[in-house]
């Protein structure tokens, strides 16, 4: 897979504080890049706009789902064969996309970052996110290791399969469900993450009505 | 004490009778919610005033008093409402999502 075929797609809702030094870091990369501006209220896209990189804007702020599914769908109309979806506040290290691309390379459909505690993970969250993989494994048949990881590459032929209806936090465990149910080809990858806003990011409500939202699949999917 | 809790339901009724035909004027509503919504409301004033003619009604149902089978009632009606809402605001969602989006698709800055 061409690496020039490779778009980074990062959603983003008022990240002014950390966004032209997460574009910058993702710029050297050499990957075209889309941002997809969620309707901020700060100055995100002026300085993103401002930068060399493709830049979308949502009128009103839809969730980081809707925001995702816009930039994929941007990436695959410019002629992206494959995307990597990457978070907007500088969590996800630049120099893990050499994993992700190296295993598109090997043929995998999906590749799902995980985080661990030696990389930094608070035990609360790590706690959370392992008993949500249970839960997942259970009701869907498929294990991934970390689910509320936005760090995540998929090809175009993937994207039509497991194109999700979340608009909110909800995306990452719906992919995973999605992946679960199809017959694609994917793998982890270890990533490490930098914990930069205590407040920001899935709160214990976030994930009550992702849990909600979770029963609804298994009935309806 | 059931005076005064009939005056007060009485009110109720009255005022929200008032905003049916409040919405209904400013346009919110068309003629058959505003027919709905009178008789709803109308059923309610009987039942409030002249209590005894539903007490057979109530039995028929096997409701011990007429005051449980309008609670019941009552309860039917606004789980039915909740859900209408739910189903209207899901694909008032849908819709502006797909607008907002396909209007952000059109601007993309290179």
């Amino acid at each position: 897979m061409s690496k020039s075929k490779i778009f980074i797609v990062t959603p983003s809702f008022n990240e002014e504080k950390h966004i032209g030094r997460t574009i910058k870091a993702a710029l050297s990369s050499g990957l075209p890049i889309i941002l997809v501006d969620d309707g901020s209220t700060d100055s995100t896209y002026k300085i993103a706009s401002s930068m060399e990189i493709r830049t979308i804007k949502h009128k009103t702020n839809l969730g980081k789902g809707a925001a995702l599914k816009t930039g994929c769908e941007a990436a695959f109309a410019a002629g992206a064969d494959a995307v990597i979806l990457m978070d907007s506040d500088g969590q996800h290290k630049n120099e893990d996309l050499d994993k992700f691309l190296k295993a598109l390379d090997r043929g995998y459909d999906v590749v799902f970052g995980s985080r661990n505690l030696n990389y930094g993970v608070p035990l609360v969250r790590y706690l959370g996110n392992k008993i949500a993989s249970l839960l997942i494994s259970f009701l869907f048949k498929i294990y991934v290791s970390d689910i509320p990881c936005g760090y995540r590459a998929l090809t175009k032929n993937a994207y039509k399969k497991i194109v999700w209806e979340s608009t909110g936090y909800g995306v990452e465990t719906e992919m995973v469900i999605n992946v679960g149910m199809s017959n694609l080809k994917y793998c982890e990858v270890s990533v490490e993450t930098v914990y930069l806003d205590g407040v920001k990011g899935v709160t214990l409500l976030d994930a009550l009505g992702v849990l909600g939202d979770v029963i609804r699949w298994r009935i309806t999917k | 004490m059931i005076i005064g809790l009939q005056i007060v339901t009485l009110l109720f009724s009255f005022v929200m009778v008032y905003f049916a035909a409040l919405h209904y004027k400013r346009g919110e509503i068309d003629r058959i919610e505003i027919i709905v919504w009178f008789i709803v409301w109308s059923f309610a004033i009987v039942a409030i005033v002249f209590p005894d003619l539903l007490q057979s009604f109530a039995k028929e149902f096997k409701f011990a008093r007429l005051f449980d089978m309008m609670v019941v009632g009552g309860l039917i009606l606004v789980i039915a409402m909740v859900s209408k809402a739910y189903i209207s605001t899901r694909r008032i969602e849908k819709k502006v999502e797909k607008l907002v989006r396909e209007e952000a698709l059109k601007n993309v800055k290179k």
